[in-house]
């Protein structure tokens, strides 16, 4: 077991630095200098001046050593906790502005995920081999899987939002308030996620209730089970069986999903301009502001790669069978 | 189902949220009350990260205008300077300016106004900033009174000095002397001092809150009182946010261009612009076509002028711009610059959208089609394709890209829409790298100077930065500018001159090509503010814009005038 | 990019090698007797076909302005027109057509990619197992949305191959995953040990004995690729990244929000490119079941 999770990590800390490695990259070889777009940005008109300015911000964002020192520095500063400072957001620290946006973000993905996962598990179960409910949870669950996150979203913003007015629509919290811990903020912090927060549990919903449905079906026309009826087993048993065996193929697809629950996230932060990441990636592509970029797709890749030891932990402590099967751990 | 227990009560807790939350959105306790608070946007693009009044482009929404004032405001009905920080001004000659300033006007921090203020705010200009250029012709700033500054010129340029006066905003001498270049370019100004009647109250990276300022100046020496207690300006979300947020009147005043915002103004009662019909808006600035002159055929003025010719702008205004914006005059001078419009001299020599006249052209100056693939080469028999960028998401001006190119292809000029991210293309059209692009860069000033500054400009360097992006060389026509520079600025007549003298060159060599007046977009909420300006008589008629560098022309009465709704 | 829902889990590929005459025409007895496969099938092949044959009939751009601003639907223009009068029925056909290249482009170069990954590990086994189960991995947890926005984002061309190559580039892995669990069950077979030994190369084996055993396994693997690709597409164009000055459903929608049409009352600008996407993905994937139940005796309903 350990040897299994020793090999994780070490998948997992190759996929670091092979993203720090990307990461690194963004601003240095894509087309657009960094410094002369934050610079059209405050109007210049003297072109001395204009020089004076860029060398600074070259020295300021460590542009001017040569490319294996820069990479070097980059990891020193990765230890050190620095990401560099925003060019959009100027002089902040990427950090505290990433650090500012995190909360959100995860306050829609984890409740949206765990929720759906374990609700879109149990419909799934309940729908195998039962004529009726299989021929309505099916052909939802497939249509609410292939809906594109952001049309979803728009459609539920629309409906219950603007229409219905009984959720407010964008941001993360009414204009009025300041953050406290009242009772006032909370409810409408509330009521400002829950529109994004339905709509990403909708479309994962559907997956998920497709996906354990599909499994209990091969698990109950699996030797086994057919064995266990053969011997007289109750049905509820025999179900029984066929749910526990169907979680671990849930589970680790819940580690091959989370990129794409993440896309999907990103796209209903966009649509409900809800200040989460998603929003904030935008933002700073849009701006060319590459450094914070680079330390958005560092926390993602760092969340992705902790959600991940996390389910293998999980699958670990689930599974006994892992134990024995030490090395199985990609199939 | 012991599974969906949990939703159910996550359902319950919600729908208990909302039902406290209520309509106005304030969760009671901590709110700003919606009746005293202003909620706009339009402006802000990005969190406000500073309030540094010098870091022209990046300070907070209002940073300029609500907290930092200038010496005078413009006032473009009028043509006329209103004295703001200053009681009153001289020019005892032409090389000497005194203004003296208004008596009792203190900063925040206690600390009064003096003229120690102004003379530090000019000399930060010896520092690299975006007005260091006033050093070319500004000799002295000297404070001759606790509250008289004078200021001497090596060489006299009013318009252009005016320019300053009624724009710059003055910072304290206290707390800005000792500043180097760093802090002034830098510092992010947190706790700003200003004189104006807001001053900082809160900030969130989607929100900027003001707080009125309740010993303000103005209120004795103006008799103005700003109506809001709290501006909250938010910062822009995508069209469909800020759409919805108007519908359910959760912002008052959106500065935003808004497609289809003509249907809404029709439909709802409560929300309204300046004008009931057509356009609705008023004009802020004039949107250009640019052409490359160091592009062969593009410098070539007959080519120009085809291509003006060429382009249907009724079909970009009644197209995506839904009559909400109004065809340009040939001189692309904004209407309160009337004054400055030879119209006799437009009459004969403007040019309108006839497709027929612009084939006539091309074929006089020897743009025909050999090859027969139904576009142009240039007269030397090269093939002619040419690239009009505009900025990547700014739908209004994708969508017109795509017509004009449309009518190019009638009269047989390829032009090809390209939409690089912005900054890419300011990039590149500094260093000259672009065929065509469209450009708003200059707006509604105290003169139509700034305009053929960003026309003529010379010399041509390297990087064009704020102006004459096309590369035109005309050294008349630069000559020509700088005397309308240096003309007095109650001197309209002799102004008008100059500018008739200019427009004969604009005219016939057509350096850039002036296509549409770009909105002073602004629609607003009748439900908690109402008395907003309007064409109508009983209402007020200043712009109501939080767009930077409107303050001075006179959009802070806007929020002295508005009235709550009993 | 991975759409486990539908993943054939545990179908047994290729029971038999022999007698696949017989088994042909079983499945196909099966396949027309299946409602989920016949359902699927026709609308995706629906949906095909006017993706195909409908720009035919219609003489204009999508992107042109021919008609009245802002009409509802009519017997001129089936699915009205947009703010600016372009015809929206125009617009839908183009963009299902490329939307069926993305999926294609996409979901093909993701699949070559996997199967190739997948055959080549789960045959050779050993250090090359290693070393593109570990490449697999990495590519697996890079989250691949966020990779595409950063270079989709800095391309100078932002055309509609370029973006599913990407999009391929980025979500094959679990299809490499599955492919080799699947390869390393039917390496050990008999049939597969006489290929090896009678000398045969590597390629041909995996061409000539292990894909066509598993041929149920790879064609439902494309297809939840493919569906993976649109969906992923469509956010990306929706969100700005799209081709440039190009059609397709995700940039229909984009549109359709950025001039406000749902406020404006514009919902037939609005509703078919999202329905398009929901439909065409979700018949692949029910179309998908359908197969899964034909191939794989087991979970017909009896």
């Amino acid at each position: 077991m350990w040897r299994y999770i020793g090999r994780k990590l070490g998948i997992y800390g190759i996929t670091f630095v092979v993203a720090v490695t990307i990461n690194w990259m963004i601003p240095r070889f894509m087309p657009g200098d960094p410094v002369r777009s934050m610079l059209s940005r405050a109007s210049v008109s003297d072109p001395e001046a204009l020089e004076r300015m860029t060398a600074y911000y070259n020295e300021v964002f460590g542009l001017d050593t040569p490319l294996h020192q820069q990479y070097f520095a980059f990891w020193a500063g990765l230890f050190r906790g620095d990401l560099g400072v925003s060019v959009w957001l100027y002089p902040e620290p990427v950090v505290d502005i990433i650090l500012r946006h995190v909360p959100f973000t995860l306050g829609l993905l984890l409740p949206a995920i765990i929720l759906s996962w374990i609700i879109g598990n149990r419909l799934g179960a309940f729908a195998a081999r039962s004529k009726v409910l299989d021929n309505t949870v099916l052909p939802i669950g497939y249509i609410l899987t292939a809906t594109p996150y952001m049309w979803l979203a728009l459609l539920l913003a629309w409906a219950l939002g603007v229409v219905g007015g009984f959720f407010p629509t964008a941001g993360g919290y009414s204009f009025a308030l300041t953050p406290s811990w009242t009772w006032g903020f909370f409810t409408n912090l509330v009521s400002h996620w829950f529109l994004p927060f339905l709509s990403m549990f909708v479309v994962a919903l559907g997956g998920w209730a497709i996906g354990m449905r599909n499994m209990i079906i091969y698990e109950l026309e699996a030797d086994y089970s057919n064995y266990l009826q053969a011997l007289g087993a109750p049905r509820r048993l025999i179900r029984r069986y066929a749910f526990r065996n169907a979680m671990l193929p849930q589970i680790t697809g819940l580690a091959v999903q989370l990129g794409t629950i993440i896309a999907g996230a990103l796209l209903t932060e966009v649509v409900f301009n809800y200040p989460g990441l998603g929003t904030l990636i935008l933002n700073s592509l849009n701006n060319n502001d590459f450094f914070l970029l680079q330390g958005i797709f560092l926390f993602v890749v760092v969340g992705v790669l902790i959600a991940n030891f996390i389910i293998d932990i999980v699958y670990v402590l689930v599974d006994p069978r892992t134990r024995v099967r030490m090395t199985g751990g990609a199939s | 189902m012991r599974s969906l227990r949990l939703p159910a009560v996550l359902t319950a807790v919600v729908l208990v949220a909302t039902a406290c939350t209520g309509e106005s959105g304030a969760g009671g306790s901590g709110g700003y009350p919606r009746n005293e608070t202003l909620y706009t946007t339009g402006t802000a693009w990005g969190p406000p990260t500073n309030w540094n009044p010098i870091m022209e482009g990046n300070y907070a929404v209002g940073t300029v205008g609500l907290v930092y004032e200038p010496l005078f405001l413009f006032d473009p009905e009028e043509n006329d300077y209103t004295p703001w920080l200053a009681e009153s001004d001289e020019w005892p000659d032409e090389n000497t300016h005194v203004i003296t300033l208004r008596e009792g006007i203190e900063w925040t921090d206690g600390e009064p106004l003096v003229a120690e203020d102004v003379v530090t705010t000019l000399e930060l200009g010896h520092f690299d900033i975006h007005y260091s250029n006033i050093w070319d012709f500004v000799e002295s700033a000297e404070a001759t009174g606790e509250r008289e500054v004078t200021v001497t010129f090596s060489e006299p340029r009013p318009q252009e000095w005016m320019n300053w006066v009624a724009n710059r905003a003055i910072v304290p001498e206290h707390l800005w002397a000792d500043k180097d270049q760093a802090q002034v370019n830098d510092d992010p100004n947190a706790d700003p001092v200003g004189t104006g009647p807001y001053v900082y109250e809160n900030h969130a990276d989607d929100r900027m809150v003001w707080r009125r300022n309740d010993d303000w100046w103005g209120t004795e020496a103006l008799g103005l009182e700003m109506s809001a207690t709290y501006i909250v300006d938010i910062v822009n979300a995508s069209n469909e946010v800020t759409m919805n947020m108007l519908g359910n009147h959760e912002v008052d005043m959106s500065n935003n261009f808004l497609p289809g915002i003509d249907q809404v103004i029709e439909r709802d009662e409560t929300i309204t612009s300046y004008y009931e019909e057509p356009p609705y808006m008023r004009s802020a600035n004039t949107a250009w076509l640019i052409p490359n002159h160091e592009h062969e055929a593009l410098g070539d003025p007959e080519f120009r002028r085809a291509l003006a010719h060429a382009i249907d702008i009724d079909q970009i205004i009644s197209g995506p711009y839904t009559n909400l914006v109004e065809a340009a005059d040939p001189t692309g001078l904004l209407q309160p610059w009337d004054d400055y419009i030879d119209h006799e001299l437009v009459a004969e020599e403007g040019f309108s959208y006839d497709a027929d006249e612009a084939v006539r052209i091309l074929e006089d100056a020897g743009y025909v089609d050999e090859d027969g693939d139904g576009y142009v080469e240039t007269p030397d028999g090269e093939p002619l394709s040419l690239e009009l960028a505009v900025p990547s998401g700014w739908t209004d001006w994708m969508e017109a890209a795509n017509i004009i190119a449309g009518n190019a292809e009638e009269v047989g000029i390829d032009v090809t829409p390209a939409f690089p991210e912005q900054d890419l293309l300011i990039e590149n059209f500094r260093r000259a790298e672009f065929d065509l692009m469209i450009n708003n860069d200059r707006g509604l000033s105290n003169t139509p100077w700034t305009y053929y500054d960003f026309i003529f400009q010379l010399p041509i360097r390297d990087e064009q930065i704020t102006a004459n992006y096309a590369r035109y060389e005309n050294e008349e026509a630069w000559e020509l500018t700088e005397r309308l520079a240096a003309t007095p600025t109650d001197d309209i007549e002799g102004a008008a001159e100059i500018t008739s003298q200019i427009q004969e060159i604009f005219l016939a060599d057509l350096p850039v090509i002036p296509l549409w007046y770009n909105g002073l977009w602004s629609q607003s909420s009748n439900r908690v503010w109402t008395n907003w300006p309007s064409e109508d008589p009983d209402t007020p008629d200043s712009y109501a814009t939080m767009w930077n560098n409107l303050y001075q022309l006179g959009a802070i009465y806007t929020l002295a005038e508005i009235e709550p709704v009993e | 990019m991975t759409d486990v829902p539908g993943t054939p889990g545990t179908a047994d590929p290729g029971t038999t090698g022999a007698g696949g005459e017989r088994r042909t025409s079983e499945t196909l007895y099966y396949a027309r007797r299946n409602p989920k496969l016949l359902i699927g099938a026709s609308i995706v092949l629906l949906l095909l076909g006017i993706g195909l044959i409908g720009p035919l009939f219609i003489d204009h751009g999508p992107n042109q302005y021919i008609g009245p601003q802002s009409t509802p639907p009519s017997g001129e223009y089936w699915l009205g027109t947009t703010s600016f009068g372009q015809d929206v029925w125009a617009q839908f056909v183009h963009g299902l057509r490329s939307t069926f290249l993305t999926g294609t482009l996409g979901g093909g170069i993701a699949f070559l990619i996997g199967t190739t990954v997948g055959f080549v590990a789960g045959y050779k086994g050993g250090i090359v197992d290693e070393i593109l189960n570990m490449l697999t991995n990495v590519v697996l947890v890079l989250p691949g949305m966020v990779v595409l926005i950063v270079a989709v984002a800095y391309l100078d061309v932002r055309g509609l191959v370029v973006q599913a190559l990407f999009i391929g580039l980025t979500s094959w892995p679990w299809a490499a995953r599955a492919v080799r669990s699947q390869t390393l069950s039917l390496a050990s077979r008999d049939y597969v040990d006489l290929a090896r030994l009678s000398g045969r190369r590597t390629w041909r084996i995996i061409t000539s004995e292990l894909a066509p055993n598993m041929s149920s396994y790879l064609v439902m693997s494309f297809i939840l690729l493919f569906g993976g690709a649109v969906l992923i597409a469509a956010g990306l164009d929706f969100i700005g990244l799209g081709p440039a000055g190009g059609v397709s459903l995700g940039l229909m929608l984009e549109s359709a929000v950025a001039w406000s049409a749902l406020q404006l009352g514009l919902w037939w600008w609005f509703i078919p490119p999202g329905a398009g996407i929901t439909l065409l993905v979700g018949s692949m994937y029910i179309l998908n079941v359908g197969l899964d139940e034909v191939f794989n005796p087991k979970l017909r309903e009896l």
